[in-house]
C-alpha cells in the first residue's frame, strides 16, 4: 500500500494511486488507476483489444444477472416462501445457486484476486486481500455444505459483497471520468497532435513537441489550437477562455495570432508556429498542473498510511472475531461475522477522499491561470491567516503616474507642455508618465529642437528659441538654473515622501516641479476588502521608503506596514509571524523576493512566469490577477473542508461498522451495500467542486458593494491637475 | 389474485410506450444482428431477461423490505394484529400516495421527478450503456439489459413502491415479474417498429399508463386508509397476497 509508482492514469489523468494497473495497450505500457479507466481508454483507443476491454465491462452486467437470481432465491428464502411441504426442494435451490454462483465469483472475483497476487508478490498487503478472504471462505464454506446437505448456504453474501465492490470501483472509475473531462484541456498538451503541412502540400501528424518556429500547421474546426503563431490562410473565431478567461468567441482572421489552448471555433486554420510547441503558455501550465496532480498532499499520504497499518490489523481482528464467537454460536455464523468485519473494514472510501477533491480544486484553479504547485499548498492556503504584500510590482504596478504640478508662478499648462514636449523624446518610465499626463489633460506638447538626453539627469533642448530642461536638481544646477526657495523646499519634502521628482526649467530658471508616484494595481482595494472579510489579516512589506509605503497602504485600508526591509530582513518578520500556529503567505512579483517567497508557508507570486518548475512561489497568479487571491482561497478552503468531510466519513463510518461488525451485529451483505454506498457519497461529495463558484470580477462585485473602488479611484488622485498647489 | 398481476401487466405494457420514449433509444441502439433475424431476436430476448432479472430483483427486495419492516416486531404477527394493521397500513398509504405522484407525472401535472431522474446518477449510467453499446460481444445485450433496468424510471420508482406494499418477498417479485413481462411486447418489437411510432401514439400510451397506476395507486393508498380496505382489495382483485 505505501508503494507509490507515481505518474497519471493514462486515461482519465488523474495520479494512479497506490493501485496502479500497468497494462500494455498497442504495444505501449500503459499505467491506469483503475479497471474502468483501462476499459474505457481500450475502447477508446484500442484495437486489437476491444474485444478484452469489452468483456471487462460486460463483467459487471453478467455477475449483476446471477448475483440478482442468487439473491432473488434468497430473499425468497428468507421470506418464508419455502417452508413446511416445500421445504424439500431447498437441497434443489442449493445446487442451483452453486452453478449461478459460481461463474459470478469468477468474473466479478478474479480482478480482486490478480490484484491481491500481484501486490502480495511485490510484498504489499491491499485492501483487496480483505475481500478476497471474506468472500473466498463464504464461498468454499457455502459449496462444502452444498455437498453436505445439513448446512445453510451463502452464496448470495459472496456474490452480493463481490457485486458490490465491483460497483464501487466502477463508481470510483466513473467519478474519475467526470474529474478528467474537466481536466482534459490543460493536460491535453503533452500528448496532443497536430497535423503539420509539409513543403510538398502533404499533411502529417506529430506531436507538439516537435513543432518549431516556422512550422505550419492546419487545424480544422473544433480542434484545439496546441501551438501559438499566426493564421496565414483562413478565418474563424477561437474560445479562448481556458487560457485568457475570455468567454466570449474571438474572431481571427489573416494575420491574427492565435494561442495555444484555444478552441478553434467554425473555420480550417493555416497557422505558422512563432514559436517551439513545448515552450508555449499552455504546454508550460499544462506540466504544472500536472506535477500538482502528481504530488500527494500530506493529509493524503497520511490517509494511505493508515489504509497500510489498517490492512493485517483487520485480519487479526476478523480471526480474533471468528475464534471468539465459534465458542458460543455454529462455526458458520461465527465466519459469517469474521466475513462482515474483513468487507466492512475495507478502506475503499479513505484512498478516494483526497485525490478525486484536490484534482477537481487544481484543475478548477488552472482553468483560471491560477496555478498551484501542489494539494499540500491548498491545504496550507486554506489555513492562511496572514498575507504579507511586497508592495512594487505587487500592490502597485511599478509605473509612475503624475500627482502633482507646483509652480514659481508660471502656468501649470505651459511647465506641463513643455516637460512633455522634451520627455516625448526620452524613453525612461518617469517621462513617459509626463507625456502620458500631458496628453490626458489635451496638453499640446510644446516643439522641442536639439533635444539631447543626460544619463541620470535628465534631458535638455531648446522651445522657442530658448534653453529648456526636466531633470533632476544637479541638472538644474548645470544649467545654472536659480530656483526660488519655496520651490526647492517643495521639491525636498516631495523627495522625502516618497516622491519621484523632475524640475522644469527654461529660459535661465527652475519654473515648476511635477511629482510622480507609483501606480496602485487596479482592484487591489477590493482585494483587501475582500480577503478581511474572510478573516485574512493583511500587511505590507517593502524595501521602499515608509511613506511611500503608507501612502499605498493607507488607500488601500492596510494598517500594518513594514518598510525598508531588505529581503532578509523581510524573512525575519515572516519567520515571526511563523511561529503562530495559522499559515503565512507571501505575495510577492517573483523576481527580486524569490528567496522570501521560497521560505515562507505559500508563496504567492504575481503574473511572471508561469513554469512552476522554474518558480520559487507555491502559487502563480496570472498577470494582473491579484484580484483572484480571495477566489483562490475560498476554492481551497471549500477543498480542504470538502477533504475533511470525506476522511471523517470514511474513517467514521470504518470505525463505527467494524465495531458493529466484530459484535456480530452486521450482515455482510448490508456491510458491503453500506461500503458501496460510502463510496458513492465520497465521490459525489467531491464532485461537487465541480460546481465551484467562477470568480467575480472585481469591478462587477465592486459595483455591488456600494462602489467603495470608486472612492478609492478618487482618493489615490488626490491632486488634480487643475488644482496644483502654486508656490510663490 | 391473478386479476391484480392482470392489472400490473396490462399497467406495464400502457407503461411501455414510456419505455419507448425513455429506454427505446437504448433497446434501438441494439439493432439488428449481422448474423441475422435469429441472432437478432436471441439478443433483444437477452437484453429483455436482463431487464426482467432486474426489475424481479427490485420487486423481490421492495418486498422483502416491506416484509421486514412488518414483522419487525417480532413474532407477535397475530396476536398485536391491531397494531401491526397500522404500520401495514401507513406503508400502503406511503406507496398509494407515491403511485398517484407518479401518475400524476405521466399527466404532466407533477415536475418534481424530472429532477430525481436527471443528474449524476442517469449520466453515469448512461455512460456505461453507451460503452457496452460499442461492444460486439455476444453477452453484451445481457449486461446492457440488467443496467438498463436500474435507469431510474419513475414506472420502476412506482411499481417498486407497489411491491413494497405487498409485504411479500414472493408477491413483490411477481408484481415486478408482471410489470416486467408487460413491458415485453413493447420492447421486443423496438428494434423493428420502434421508429415508427408517432409520438402522438406514445403519449396516448403514457396516458393510458398512467391511469392504471393511478387506479392501482387509489387501490393501495385504500388499502392503507379505508376501514376494512385491506379486505376491500382482496374482494376486488380476489384478495392479492397481502
Amino acid at each position: 500500500m505505501t508503494a507509490w509508482v507515481g505518474g497519471l492514469c493514462r486515461h482519465c489523468l488523474l495520479p494512479v494511486g497506490p493501485r496502479a494497473l500497468q497494462q500494455t495497450v498497442n504495444g505501449e505500457s500503459c499505467s491506469f488507476c483503475c479497471y474502468g479507466c483501462s476499459i474505457a481508454f481500450q475502447v477508446r483507443s484500442g484495437k486489437t483489444e476491444e474485444w478484452e476491454a469489452a468483456w471487462l465491462l460486460i463483467r459487471l452486467g453478467i455477475g449483476g444477472f446471477f448475483s440478482m437470481n442468487i439473491m432473488l432465491f434468497s430473499l425468497l428464502i428468507y421470506g418464508g416462501v419455502f417452508t413446511g411441504a416445500d421445504a424439500r426442494i431447498l437441497p434443489i435451490i442449493d445446487v442451483l445457486l452453486l452453478i449461478l454462483a459460481t461463474p459470478t465469483v469468477i468474473i466479478l472475483g478474479g480482478p480482486f484476486l490478480r490484484e491481491t497476487l500481484v501486490e502480495g508478490a511485490r510484498g504489499h498487503l491491499t485492501s483487496s486481500a480483505l475481500i478476497v478472504l471474506g468472500v473466498g471462505a463464504a464461498y468454499f464454506y457455502s459449496t462444502i455444505a452444498v455437498f453436505e446437505k445439513n448446512a445453510q448456504v451463502y452464496f448470495d453474501t459472496a456474490t452480493m459483497v463481490l457485486m458490490l465492490f465491483t460497483l464501487g470501483r466502477y463508481l470510483e472509475a466513473a467519478g474519475r471520468a467526470r474529474a478528467a473531462r474537466d481536466l482534459e484541456p490543460l493536460l491535453a498538451a503533452e500528448r496532443e497532435n497536430v497535423r503539420v503541412v509539409q513543403d510538398d502540400g502533404t499533411e502529417s501528424l506529430c506531436p507538439v513537441r516537435q513543432v518549431e518556429t516556422g512550422t505550419l500547421v492546419r487545424v480544422r474546426p473544433g480542434e484545439r489550437i496546441a501551438i501559438d503563431g499566426v493564421i496565414v490562410e483562413g478565418a474563424s473565431h477561437a474560445d479562448e477562455a481556458v487560457m485568457t478567461g475570455e468567454s466570449r468567441p474571438v474572431e481571427k482572421s489573416l494575420g491574427s495570432a492565435v494561442i495555444a489552448g484555444s478552441v478553434n471555433m467554425e473555420g480550417p486554420l493555416l497557422i505558422r508556429s512563432s514559436g517551439s510547441g513545448s515552450a508555449t503558455r499552455w504546454a508550460q501550465i499544462c506540466r504544472s498542473v500536472r506535477d500538482a496532480l502528481i504530488r500527494r498532499s500530506p493529509i493524503h499520504r497520511l490517509a494511505d498510511q493508515a489504509v497500510a497499518l489498517a490492512v493485517p490489523g483487520v485480519l487479526v481482528l476478523g480471526a480474533l472475531t471468528v475464534i471468539y464467537w465459534a465458542q458460543w454460536l455454529p462455526l458458520d455464523r461465527a465466519m459469517l461475522m469474521g466475513v462482515a468485519v474483513l468487507v466492512v473494514a475495507c478502506p475503499c472510501a479513505v484512498g478516494l477522499a483526497a485525490p478525486l477533491a484536490t484534482s477537481l480544486c487544481i484543475g478548477r484553479l488552472a482553468h483560471h491561470g491560477c496555478l498551484v504547485r501542489d494539494a499540500g499548498t491548498l491545504e496550507s492556503l486554506a489555513r492562511v491567516r496572514l498575507l504579507a504584500f511586497d508592495k512594487t510590482g505587487t500592490l502597485t504596478l511599478g509605473k509612475a503616474r503624475l500627482v502633482a504640478i507646483e509652480t514659481d508662478g508660471s502656468a501649470i499648462n505651459e511647465a506641463l507642455a513643455k516637460a512633455a514636449g522634451l520627455e516625448q523624446h526620452s524613453e525612461h518610465s518617469l517621462g513617459r508618465a509626463v507625456v502620458k499626463a500631458a496628453a490626458e489633460q489635451s496638453i499640446k506638447a510644446a516643439v522641442a529642437r536639439d533635444v539631447r538626453a543626460i544619463p541620470g539627469r535628465g534631458i535638455a533642448g531648446q522651445i522657442d528659441g530658448a534653453i529648456a530642461a526636466a531633470g533632476s536638481l544637479p541638472l538644474m544646477r548645470d544649467l545654472e538654473f536659480a530656483i526660488a526657495p519655496a520651490l526647492a523646499e517643495c521639491g525636498r519634502r516631495a523627495e522625502a515622501n516618497g516622491y519621484s521628482v523632475i524640475y522644469v526649467g527654461w529660459a535661465g530658471k527652475t519654473r515648476a516641479l511635477i511629482s510622480l508616484d507609483d501606480t496602485p494595481v487596479a482592484g487591489a482595494r477590493f482585494t483587501i476588502d475582500a480577503l478581511r472579510t474572510r478573516g485574512i489579516h493583511a500587511t505590507v512589506l517593502t524595501g521602499d521608503l515608509a511613506p511611500a509605503a503608507q501612502r499605498v497602504a493607507a488607500a488601500l485600508g492596510i494598517e500594518d506596514v513594514r518598510a525598508g526591509l531588505a529581503p532578509e530582513a523581510k524573512r525575519v518578520v515572516l519567520a515571526g509571524y511563523n511561529r503562530s500556529r495559522d499559515k503565512v503567505a507571501m505575495v510577492g512579483d517573483g523576481l527580486n523576493d524569490g528567496p522570501v517567497l521560497a521560505d515562507v508557508d505559500v508563496g504567492i507570486a504575481v503574473g511572471t512566469a508561469t513554469d512552476l518548475a522554474r518558480e520559487t512561489a507555491a502559487v502563480v497568479l496570472p498577470v494582473d490577477g491579484l484580484w483572484l487571491l480571495p477566489w483562490i482561497i475560498d476554492c481551497a478552503r471549500i477543498a480542504g473542508k470538502t477533504v475533511r468531510a470525506n476522511l471523517v466519513w470514511a474513517f467514521g463510518y470504518n470505525f463505527v461498522a467494524l465495531t458493529l461488525a466484530s459484535l456480530g451485529m452486521l450482515q455482510p451483505i448490508i456491510a458491503a451495500a453500506i461500503m458501496a454506498g460510502s463510496s458513492i457519497l465520497v465521490i459525489l461529495n467531491s464532485l461537487r467542486l465541480e460546481r465551484l463558484p467562477d470568480p467575480t470580477p472585481w469591478q462587477q462585485a465592486a459595483d455591488q458593494t456600494s462602489g467603495q473602488e470608486n472612492i478609492y479611484h478618487d482618493t489615490r488622485l488626490p491632486v488634480a491637475l487643475g488644482a496644483a498647489v502654486k508656490q510663490g | 389474485m391473478t386479476y391484480y398481476y392482470v392489472v400490473v401487466f396490462a399497467a406495464g405494457f400502457a407503461g411501455s410506450f414510456h419505455c419507448i420514449g425513455m429506454c427505446g433509444g437504448f433497446a434501438c441502439g441494439l439493432g439488428r444482428d449481422p448474423r441475422g433475424g435469429a441472432a437478432t431476436a436471441f439478443r433483444h430476448l437477452l437484453y429483455n431477461s436482463g431487464r426482467l432479472t432486474t426489475y424481479c430483483f427490485l420487486g423481490a427486495l421492495a418486498g422483502a423490505l416491506g416484509q421486514v419492516i412488518c414483522t419487525s416486531r417480532g413474532t407477535t404477527f397475530t396476536l398485536l394484529g391491531g397494531s401491526l394493521d397500522a404500520i401495514e397500513r401507513v406503508l400502503a398509504s406511503v406507496a398509494g400516495l407515491l403511485m398517484i405522484a407518479m401518475a400524476l407525472h405521466f399527466f404532466g401535472l407533477l415536475r418534481a421527478f424530472h429532477r430525481l431522474t436527471a443528474g449524476f446518477v442517469s449520466s453515469t449510467f448512461a455512460m456505461s450503456l453507451r460503452s457496452l453499446l460499442t461492444t460486439r460481444n455476444r453477452a453484451a445485450p445481457l449486461a446492457f439489459g440488467v443496467v438498463n433496468g436500474f435507469l431510474p424510471c419513475p414506472l420502476v420508482y412506482a411499481f417498486a413502491a407497489e411491491a413494497a406494499s405487498t409485504f411479500q418477498a414472493l408477491s413483490g417479485l411477481l408484481t415486478m415479474a408482471a410489470f416486467g413481462l408487460g413491458t415485453f411486447p413493447a420492447m421486443l418489437m423496438m428494434g423493428g417498429i420502434g421508429r415508427l411510432l408517432a409520438p402522438a401514439w406514445r403519449q396516448r400510451g403514457v396516458w393510458v399508463a398512467g391511469g392504471f397506476i393511478f387506479l392501482l395507486g387509489i387501490i393501495t393508498l385504500g388499502r392503507g386508509v379505508l376501514p376494512f380496505g385491506a379486505h376491500m382489495a382482496h374482494g376486488l382483485f380476489g384478495g392479492h397476497p397481502a
